[in-house]
């Protein structure tokens, strides 16, 4: 086997392969946003494919680091790791309000059709059935990035009609003080740089069309179907333009997931032996 | 002020927030949050708080599992990799038990970097679309709080307006995020004030200057001279500061850059137990309740803090057990 051919099913996890299909969105030169988890796992490991030179921004305040050893947050020393710049979160801030960040990754408790996510509640606001963390930098990485992806766990009643709250735009979003739906375009105006861009679910790989604002399915990862996966959305989905399955990792990424960059196992546990 | 007129203890650092406070922390999530005094105002059964912060974390868990905390305006809770949400606040939200306030991150940072620089608002063009803009959904008017009474709760929670100088559009305009009291959990502090902090610093900076008084717990207080040595490493001038505590430790169970690492098991355990009051309160007789911090220190124990200890060389420890390896 050679380090660039696929892996076989079993010889990597669902969660490597989310991580690789994150990974893959990055472009190099790029500046990235990246939260904890999986998605600090998915950049650094573009850091040592595709995108060497790629400008990593902790929210807390670390910038253009190279970390060696993987951070449990971002507040965490490891993340100043080979930095140019350890500060604080104002900076982190202005500096992607003023337009330096091409892509970042977020998560979510549940996403609507149009790339609205909700992190704060689920039910309704002031009187929920559950509170949850609230926005975090969710919401303003995903109104200043020219980018943003979205890693999710894949269930019918999180891939929802309606979101119970907005906590982060998507591409059709509320308009105050009415509340009408409106293109995100129209209402950020010059503010506007780009918007989600996708969503990498347990199930598939989802894209957006930029102009009606729809989620469509782009690819669906091995093992599942896109009528199956239509069957987990309760909006009706796109699955129209899928381009087929979502490709594994190679064998040179999943050394460097566990081989070299979560050996301790914190994020992504090893496949298992069968 | 004479340096020894700042040094005070954890006990009187305690008493100088009083019920009602307008309270904000340093650091981020699970670093350098003042835990010591946040046990001590939970000893002392401080009430009616209202916090004031950027993202949350165990250290207000602690306050509002403990009944302390009247109202939380912020943007987000949790313990990042050792539990998912703040469960006490929300379990104090579905009980109708709490005020909460949510804006974004960038929102409640720049809202500190505005009373930080005594700028009344700020403008941004963050979180447009949202309904964190959802006008039913400003919980401190629906509170009846913001009829001007208390002068640092401002009269709405955002406005809105077009650009009036360039024409670049639709922008929100945040309050700025006057507190009464700012306590700072760092590695050093001067015996005049001046704060060295290690590693990033978050947004200690500003929320110091956005509060009227502010407390430095440090892990240690040194010859003000060591400090003036090197002007460029210090984070905060002296007299920014009003009172110093020394407090090895005073961050734990959230980490200290250089110091001590975050203790994972301990913030695990605590999510998993408060889930429930009666947890909390289980948590509480256990951590809290009977002890002073010396004796949460050594409760701990030594082959505990050794193995949180920090690498000199890299600053943080290479000895803590993070995952399943």
């Amino acid at each position: 086997m050679e380090r660039h051919d696929f892996a076989k099913p079993g010889e990597y996890t669902l969660a490597d392969l989310m991580t690789v299909a994150a990974s893959r969105e990055v472009n190099d030169n790029e500046v990235v946003f990246a939260g904890t988890g999986m998605p600090m796992i998915a950049i650094m490991l573009a850091q040592r494919t595709h995108a060497p030179n790629l400008k990593l921004i902790f929210e807390a305040g670390t910038f253009d680091g190279r970390p060696n050893v993987i951070p449990t947050s971002v507040g965490d020393p490891r993340c100043e790791g080979g930095a140019s710049r350890a500060s604080g979160l104002c900076e982190a801030f202005s500096i992607a309000q003023r337009g330096y960040v091409d892509l970042g990754f977020l998560g979510g408790a549940e996403v609507d059709e149009y790339g609205n996510v909700n992190t704060t509640a689920i039910g309704n606001y002031l009187d929920p059935n559950l509170r949850l963390t609230g926005s975090g930098g969710n919401p303003d990485i995903n109104s200043f990035a020219r980018r943003t992806v979205f890693i999710m766990v894949h269930e019918a009643r999180r891939f929802t009609r309606n979101v119970s709250y907005i906590t982060s735009p998507g591409w059709r979003v509320k308009k105050w003080p009415s509340g009408e739906f409106v293109h995100r375009r129209e209402l950020y105006g010059s503010a506007f740089r780009g918007g989600p861009s996708a969503v990498i679910s347990t199930a598939g790989v989802f894209r957006f069309d930029e102009d009606t604002g729809r989620m469509y399915l782009d690819t669906y990862h091995p093992g599942k179907t896109p009528e199956e996966i239509k069957g987990l959305c309760q909006f009706d989905l796109d699955i129209s333009r899928v381009k087929g399955e979502t490709a594994p990792p190679n064998y040179d990424e999943l050394h460097i997931i566990h081989e070299v960059l979560d050996k301790e196992e914190i994020f992504l546990p090893k496949p298992k032996k069968s | 002020m004479s340096s020894q007129s700042k040094r005070i203890t954890l006990s009187e650092a305690a008493e100088i927030i009083k019920d009602g406070t307008m309270l904000t922390f340093s650091g981020f999530t699970i670093w350098r949050r003042p835990c010591a005094l946040i046990f001590e105002l939970i000893r002392q059964k401080r009430r009616d708080l209202h916090l004031v912060e950027v993202n949350s974390g165990p250290h207000s868990e602690f306050l509002i599992g403990a009944g302390c905390v009247k109202i939380w305006e912020s943007c987000w809770i949790g313990h990042e990799l050792y539990g998912k949400y703040g469960a006490n606040l929300s379990r104090k939200v579905k009980n109708k038990e709490i005020i909460f306030e949510d804006y974004s991150h960038a929102e409640m940072g720049f809202r500190f970097l505005a009373a930080s620089a005594g700028m009344p608002f700020i403008a941004t063009q963050t979180s447009l679309g949202t309904d964190i803009h959802n006008p039913e959904y400003d919980m401190l008017r629906r509170a009846g709080l913001r009829n001007g009474k208390n002068p640092k709760i401002a009269r709405k929670k955002y406005e809105t307006m077009q650009d009036p100088f360039y024409g670049d559009g639709l922008q929100i305009l945040l309050p700025a995020a006057k507190v009464d009291v700012a306590v700072l959990s760092v590695q050093q502090v001067g015996e005049e004030g001046t704060v060295r902090i290690g590693g990033q610093f978050f947004t200690d900076p500003e929320v110091c200057r956005a509060a009227d008084t502010t407390i430095v717990v440090a892990e240690e207080i040194v010859p003000e001279e060591c400090l003036r040595t090197e002007p460029r490493l210090n984070t905060i001038p002296s007299f920014q500061v009003d009172y110093i505590v020394e407090c090895p430790y005073g961050a734990h169970p959230t980490g200290m850059f250089g110091y001590y690492d975050v203790d994972g098991d301990f913030i695990r355990n605590f999510y998993m137990q408060t889930r429930t009051q009666e947890g909390f309160d289980e948590f509480a007789r256990e951590w809290i309740f009977g002890m002073d911090h010396t004796a949460y220190i050594n409760k701990l124990g030594v082959d505990r803090l050794v193995n949180l200890q920090a690498s000199r060389a890299l600053n943080f420890s290479t000895r803590v057990k993070r995952g399943q390896k």
